[in-house]
């Protein structure tokens, strides 16, 4: 199969329907066919759209655990450090470092070090910020915040092949199939 | 949405039937020869049913807060205008009903006054330290404040579920406006009437000790132990193949999800009222705490801690866990024991200052939960397992965690 003239340059193929159960059955068989690098766009959440998708779970829970117990062990070693051997002081007889007396500063680190790792952890795994994004490009993708859905499969997939991804895009049952460009120009 | 399966209610059983006769014989055999078994031993002690009635203060505590977090559970439903949650809120709003019940098994708690409760022993009249409280501390006074309590609950308890069961045949909207009016109130009266018990029923055990803390404590202890039975429940009536399709991995995900919360907020409560004694240090205060730290009951202490806030906290954290139905029976079992525990921790030690455990513990066990689920079963048995015309009940078996 010959290269495309234009592969480098095109970011991917977008496909539009106009209800939601529509899309879903079009999901499915993206799904199904394989792809990996492709997304949906729609103006509404819409439940069950990840079991559709066969989205995996996401890896930032295990971030937000690493955070949590980055949290903890710096909060117990700080107060172990401050109070015990930097500038030991006895306090109403309670030893240097009394576990219960730290325990609520070691709660509270640990709960701002995985809300830390959850909201950084999030942009991370989104890519964001994210001042630009191809898509923008495309007139007809501005629906997308009203009353369109819009399947898009980006071309760094695999599985993309400009002509036959189209004509898979065009068996779904939307209302067009529109190449969208890396940038403006193209 | 329309791509998916939604489950009706012709889909499953949705009535006790032939279980219910079967499960409430057994049950109610097992709690009189529990109670029974129980007082022969207590008797056999003869000590004045002294041990007798510092058993079954512990397991009656237990199933008492079991049905006060049921009462709990039902308002909040109402004020929150929740919908998940309809699909199971009458399995609440019985267990929550069984309080008038609870009210008769009371009796002996009273009775048994001065044999368990310090400040009503006649040798404590004329401890200094009782002395102001001893207006308040008194038998009758007492006596009287459990019969407030109980009118209370019994009115709340009561009117949600009648109410409930009334609109599964009229299908009245005006039922579910009236009780989410009263939900807000009824919150109110709870949290007052149920710290005001814990402090009556279990703090005033050692009248010299007390806590502010105290009725949180018993009222999140009994909210891990009610979630935790109510899923025991809700995959018991499963496993017989009712209410099957309809409560879904995402209602037990819920489930999962305020076992977890409320695991949390007890351990943060219990943590916190021992935190100000420990650093406070005042002998009044930390001697309670220091009771608890010895003879076995420390180690006690310790296993609770593990048991009933750590292990469950890790065990619960992760959405697997909360969706994994063996997983989530586990953990359920897990925190109805753990919370036992607790409880006989916080009673015991004021019996023997070494750790003690005897077969009273467990018949008194059976004896008070064979009466409270023969109760509980009994009153299910009158009408529909799921609030049938509820407005909400198409949202919550459409229900699915985001």
């Amino acid at each position: 199969m010959a290269a495309n003239r234009d592969a480098g340059r095109v970011y991917g193929l977008l496909t539009e329907f106009e209800s939601p159960s529509a899309l879903v059955a079009a999901v499915r068989q993206v799904r199904d066919a394989g792809f990996r690098h492709w997304d949906v766009h729609t103006p509404f959440p819409i439940h069950g759209m990840d079991e559709a998708m066969g989205i995996r779970g996401t890896r930032l829970p295990f971030l937000i655990l690493g955070g949590g117990i980055t949290g903890l062990g710096l909060a117990t070693l700080m107060q172990w450090w401050m109070n015990a051997v930097d500038y030991p002081f006895a306090i109403s007889g309670k030893p240097l470092f009394g576990l219960p007396a730290n325990i609520p500063v070691m709660f509270e680190l640990t709960v701002l070090f995985s809300a830390f790792a959850a909201f950084f952890g999030m942009w991370g795994l989104n890519g964001m910020p994210k001042l630009y994004h191809p898509l923008f490009t495309s007139r007809r993708f501005r629906r997308a915040t009203q009353d369109r859905f819009f399947i898009v499969i980006e071309a760094r997939d695999p599985q993309f092949d400009a002509g036959r991804t189209r004509e898979f895009l065009a068996s779904l049952g939307g209302s067009v199939v529109e190449a969208v460009g890396e940038s403006a120009e193209d | 949405m329309a791509q998916h399966h939604v489950p009706s209610l012709s889909d499953t059983k949705t009535t006790l039937d032939g279980l219910g006769g079967r499960v409430f014989a057994v049950s109610a055999a097992v709690g009189v020869l529990g109670l029974a078994a129980t007082l022969v031993l207590g008797l056999a002690e003869g000590d004045g049913l002294r041990r007798f009635g510092y058993s079954y203060l512990v397991n009656y505590a237990f199933f008492l807060s079991i049905s006060l977090g049921a009462l709990f559970f039902v308002p909040i439903q109402y004020v929150t205008k929740a919908s998940w949650s309809i699909v199971v809120r009458r399995l609440a709003e019985v267990m929550a009903a069984a309080l008038p019940v609870m009210a008769v098994l009371a009796v002996p708690v009273i009775l048994l006054a001065s044999q368990v409760y310090g400040w009503a022993e006649p040798a404590a009249r004329s401890d200094p330290l009782l002395a102001h409280k001893a207006a308040y501390l008194s038998p009758l006074w007492f006596t009287v404040r459990w019969v407030i309590y109980f009118a209370l609950w019994t009115w709340l308890a009561v009117t949600f579920w009648r109410r409930s069961v009334a609109q599964d045949t009229s299908g009245d909207l005006g039922i579910t406006r009236k009780l989410e009016n009263l939900s807000g109130f009824a919150l109110l009266v709870y949290a007052l009437t149920v710290a005001a018990a814990a402090f009556d029923l279990l703090m005033s055990v050692d009248f010299v000790w007390f806590s502010t803390m105290f009725g949180v404590y018993y009222f999140a202890g009994g909210l891990v132990a009610f979630y935790a039975v109510l899923t025991l429940v809700t995959m018991g009536l499963q496993n017989t193949g009712r209410l099957t399709r309809i409560v879904s991995a995402e209602h037990f995900h819920d489930y999962g999800k305020l076992m977890f919360a409320f695991t949390f907020f007890w351990g943060y409560i219990a943590f916190s009222q021992y935190m100000l004694y420990w650093y406070a240090n005042i002998p009044e205060e930390t001697y309670w705490y220091l009771a608890r730290s010895r003879e076995g009951w420390g180690k006690l202490g310790l296993v609770i801690l593990f048991a009933a806030f750590v292990l469950p906290f890790a065990g619960l954290i992760s959405r697997y866990a909360k969706r994994n139905r063996p997983m989530l029976a586990f953990w359920a079992g897990w925190l109805v024991a753990a919370q036992w525990l607790n409880l006989y921790w916080v009673v015991m030690p004021d019996f023997s200052a070494r750790f003690v455990f005897g077969a009273m513990d467990v018949t008194a066990f059976l004896g008070v939960g064979g009466v409270w689920l023969a109760t509980v079963t009994r009153l299910a048995m009158g009408a529909s397992l799921v609030p049938v015309r509820d407005p909400r009940l198409g949202d919550s078996l459409r229900f699915e965690n985001a």
